[in-house]
């Protein structure tokens, strides 16, 4: 089936401004904002060369945030029956009532303009079952002619936003995605290989290519041979991170929470609070949170409805901003960037879209290899945590295929190995790149394009036993 | 008793009555289209989050309401659709969506035998001393607030304290003939305290999750503790590291029931033993040719997967899992040896099991996949305070930092927050982020000293990831302090 039928933006922004009506009656002398999301979601899952599972899914979700004499309370619901609509804003009212005056309340903002992004792909939206079990199909033949077993998922998504509040704020997002991910692997898991394609507009998948990247790394990957743990020069790929770069804006040393916001930067929560205008990376390396990438995704506004801006957080490895919002221009005099998290947020501001990039001219994976004398490609990273926030120390697994490269050939598959390394370091000794592409974690679900890069010194501190 | 009334139209209807009859034509429906099976879950959850952050407050009510319906067609493939839409018309509808995924997938799939289960009518209820709902939210702020003001000191760069509360009512019905219906209640809360000083930032922190309501809170006297763990951050971040080198250790309770979840609790998983979450949650070094043989850790290391309430009021507590299947507790390690895996209906017949041992749970939107229950280290006979006074040198390492597992669960690294020298059966000075690692069958062999009942306890993990889609779920553990010999340690930085 194809996920049209129940995604008609039109009529949901019909629908947002029937529930917002309802909404500010209840809500009389308050302050009110309703976000209405609504998606549509598609994934053929399959394992073992069979189609495991297949889940199609719908939901709206109403997010209602009252405000009334600095106190502040948010509630939501699945359910939009009027009178479950009421309820909502009524328990909205009194979690208001019952909460401290917020010292950060704003009263809410008014009406904003937007700069538009192109993120809806009919084709997306059309694409049927059939086509994509298709997909898969050819992709299980491929791992069975070849005595391997095909495991993944191909998933779509349709969402839509809508966000109203009583001071005139109007703001509409609409945008489609997908992503397929799939590994072949043999001998209980012991030869495995690996390969990620991520799209907005399903006619840019190219399935089959990514079938025979897996297929050709899990046939290289066989019988591993031992390694010493110890320094490498590495080519990392580019879809290889996972959530390892997710680290540049999170923090685990204050439970997981945003970083690279103003509020976090000047309470000293921040590990790079006290740096802006230090060099923290390499010269060819610069890092801009930046929704209007073409190839990034999301809205153009925040969580408050504010236009987001493109900010440079480093440039030519000097860091040279953080991102900011309302609440930061109210207490500090920064200019609003458009990156607060939906009120009310103790956290602090959140870049939402990075973008890593290299300087100068970029080169392909294969052009990476090549210039490898002797070192490790990576093509996949896994299980990525932080263990050091000031030097963004991070300690992970390599997986689904890790390879010896002398004089810029790949001589053979090794063991998988674990790492401890400074990303602050890693990125301060990379010597080419690629073009960042987007890529997709199952654990942090966060948008970041990420280049390739052939670096120095990567650290390796351990080794598995396959 | 039903708790969570809600509006269809213009009726009050329970979850559970509503439940029933959204079931019927559901269920019905998939019969006459030849659906070799089908299943529905109704499910109404409310959830509570409030939170204070140095100064400023955040709090979130959500509530959601949606069916899951889960198909088998020809006995060879299974769809799942769900909605949040739950007029007659978009159950059929939903219902119709499942089947034709069903139908596709059944042109791919292989067959599939499923483990008999009893057919089961019943009703079972977390027990809630005090309900969370009834308690106001202003008075959970005052607590809150409280607690982060006592963090308040000089080098203290943030104060965070949390607490979380859900309900869940949940109808399950199934083509066979179990009607189930469950209101489940879980009560969460965390206190962060980071510091900042000549080794950087150093953090400390409290969590605790469990079964159960807002005796959890009174019970856990976040600002007393709160004065304890700032003392504590400030004091890491004067603290030296520790030099890398293999030594004894001892892991706090909460450590080793994070060790057990990763270590022992996912690679008991079958369908990741099977090859099902290959490409994303990883496969399992327990391969089923290892069952009943390997000798998975020391003749004192037990290991068991216990739902049942006789085991605690648990994350991993319930009445039946997702699939129907009743509460059971059965062994994963007996004596040190493997002897048993998580298991769903279809991949219990997979390893020679005859029943499930009902591992299978997810929302209501997503498809039910095998899950840990209460996965928990049994006690051993060592009181805490022998534990530390047989050890002649080595570290005591507290609370986690940060982890990390291969896809096959062998090679692990923990960072902790905080660790103390241990010299001659007696704690010495502090020192910042200690961190171990190792193989997990070595690890585990390396046991030989395991807390008793007096310092076990059953802890909480509220974000199990797995699946694909990513699915979130609440797992338990119980564990006490326990003693490894001749682990790789160093620090953290």
């Amino acid at each position: 089936m194809s996920q049209k039928m129940e995604h008609q933006p039109v009529s949901l922004r019909e629908r947002a401004h029937e529930i917002f009506r309802t909404a500010k009656a209840v809500a009389g002398k308050a302050e009110a904002e309703i976000i209405l999301v609504s998606r549509v979601d598609e994934y053929l899952r399959f394992g073992n060369n069979e189609l495991a599972q297949s889940q199609y899914s719908t939901s709206r979700n109403l997010s209602v945030r009252i405000a009334s004499e600095k106190k502040q309370g948010r509630v939501t619901t699945g359910t939009l029956d009027k009178a479950s609509i009421e309820k909502t804003v009524e328990k909205a009212i009194s979690q208001a009532r019952n909460s401290p005056e917020d010292p950060d309340y704003l009263p809410m903002p008014g009406p904003q303009k937007y700069r538009s992004v192109d993120r809806y792909s009919e084709k997306t939206v059309e694409a049927p079952a059939e086509l994509k079990a298709g997909y898969i199909g050819s992709a299980m033949d491929l791992a069975k002619k070849n005595h391997l077993l095909a495991s993944g998922v191909l998933g779509t998504s349709v969402e839509h936003v809508m966000m109203l509040n009583t001071s005139g704020l109007e703001a509409s997002y609409r945008g489609t995605g997908g992503y397929f991910s799939l590994t072949m692997d043999a001998d209980n898991g012991n030869q495995t290989g690996y390969a990620l394609s991520t799209f907005g507009d399903i006619g840019e998948l190219n399935p089959d290519e990514a079938s025979q990247t897996a297929l050709e790394r899990a046939m290289l990957n066989k019988n591993q041979a031992d390694i010493a743990p110890g320094k490498f020069d590495v080519v990392v790929d580019p879809y290889a991170w996972s959530e390892m770069l997710l680290y540049f804006a999170v923090s685990a040393s204050t439970g997981y929470s945003p970083d690279l916001g103003m509020r976090q930067y000047k309470e000293g929560r921040s590990y790079l609070s006290g740096r802006l205008g230090e060099k923290i990376l390499g010269d060819n390396i610069s890092i801009d949170d930046d929704v209007y990438d073409p190839n990034q995704a999301g809205p153009p506004f925040d969580g408050e409805g504010c236009m987001k801006s493109k900010v440079s957080l480093v440039e030519n490895g000097v860091f040279r901003n953080v991102v900011s919002s309302r609440i930061s221009q109210h207490r500090y005099g920064a200019a609003p960037t458009g990156h607060e998290l939906p009120l009310p947020n103790p956290l602090g501001e959140l870049p939402t879209n990075l973008v890593i990039r290299g300087r100068g001219a970029t080169k392909t994976s294969e052009e990476l290899i090549g210039e490898l004398d002797k070192g490790l490609l990576i093509t996949r990273f896994w299980y990525v945590r932080e263990t050091e926030p000031r030097t963004k120390t991070v300690t992970g697994m390599t997986r689904d295929g890790t390879f010896l490269v002398e004089n810029g050939q790949i001589k053979r598959p090794v063991k998988n190995l674990r790492f401890n390394q400074s990303l602050l370091e890693l990125f301060s000794k990379v010597d080419a790149l690629s073009e960042p592409v987007r890529n997709f974690s199952e654990f942090a679900q966060f948008r970041i394009l990420q280049p390739g890069i052939l670096a120095r010194d990567f650290n390796f501190t351990s080794v598995s036993p396959f | 008793m039903l708790k969570q009334d809600r509006l269809l139209g213009d009726s009050v209807i329970s979850t559970r009555d509503l439940g029933e009859e959204l079931a019927k034509i559901s269920l019905d429906l998939a019969k006459r289209e030849n659906a070799t099976y089908a299943e529905l879950r109704l499910v109404n959850t409310r959830s509570e989050d409030v939170s204070v952050v140095n100064e400023n407050p955040a709090s979130e009510e959500a509530s959601t309401i949606g069916v899951g319906i889960r198909v088998l067609y020809k006995d060879s493939g299974w769809g799942f659709a769900d909605t949040d839409e739950l007029e007659h018309d978009s159950i059929r509808e939903t219902t119709k969506k499942a089947l034709s995924l069903a139908k596709g997938a059944s042109k791919l799939g292989i067959k599939v035998t499923r483990a008999p289960e009893p057919v089961h009518v019943d009703k079972w209820e977390t027990p809630v001393k005090k309900d969370p709902f009834r308690v106001p939210t202003e008075t959970k702020y005052e607590l809150l607030q409280d607690t982060t003001k006592r963090m308040k000191e000089n080098d203290v760069v943030a104060r965070r304290a949390q607490m979380m509360f859900a309900i869940i009512e949940k109808y399950f019905a199934n083509s066979e003939g179990s009607k189930i219906f469950q209101v489940i209640s879980n009560a969460g809360v965390s206190v962060i305290v980071a510091a900042k000083g000549p080794t950087g930032v150093q953090r400390r922190s409290i969590q605790q999750n469990t079964g159960g309501g807002y005796e959890l809170i009174d019970e856990m006297d976040l600002p007393g503790q709160a004065l304890e763990l700032t003392k504590d951050a400030i004091a890491l971040t004067h603290a030296p590291t520790i030099q890398e080198g293999k030594s004894d250790i001892i892991l706090s309770g909460d450590q080793v029931a994070l060790q057990v979840h990763e270590s022992c609790g996912h690679p008991i998983e079958l369908d990741r033993v099977l090859g099902y979450e290959a490409n994303f949650a990883g496969r399992s070094f327990l391969s089923p040719d290892q069952l009943g043989k390997l000798q998975y850790g020391s003749e004192h290391v037990n290991i068991v997967m216990d739902a049942t309430l006789d085991h605690g009021n648990g994350l991993g507590t319930f009445g039946y899992d997702d699939e129907g299947v009743k509460a059971q507790r059965k062994y994963a390690v007996k004596n040190g040896k493997f002897v048993g895996y998580l298991m769903s209906r279809e991949t219990a017949p997979r390893v020679g099991e005859t029943r499930s041992n009902g591992c299978m749970r997810a929302e209501y939107y997503k498809l039910p996949i095998i899950r840990m229950t209460n996965v928990s280290l049994e006690p051993g006979d060592w009181d805490y305070d022998e534990m530390i006074e047989d050890t002649r040198d080595g570290y005591l390492m507290v609370t986690n930092y940060g982890w990390s597992i291969d896809q096959k669960r062998y090679n692990f690294q923990f960072n902790t927050e905080k660790g103390y020298r241990i010299r001659n059966g007696s704690i010495g000075e502090m020192v910042r982020g200690p961190t171990y690692s190792g193989i997990t069958p070595e690890f585990w062999n390396s046991c030989d000293a395991i807390g008793n009942k007096k310092s076990w306890v059953l802890w909480g993990t509220p974000n199990c990831g797995k699946g694909q889609p990513s699915q979130t779920m609440v797992t338990g553990h119980g564990a006490s302090p326990s003693r490894f010999r001749n682990i790789r340690v160093f620090g953290a930085s």
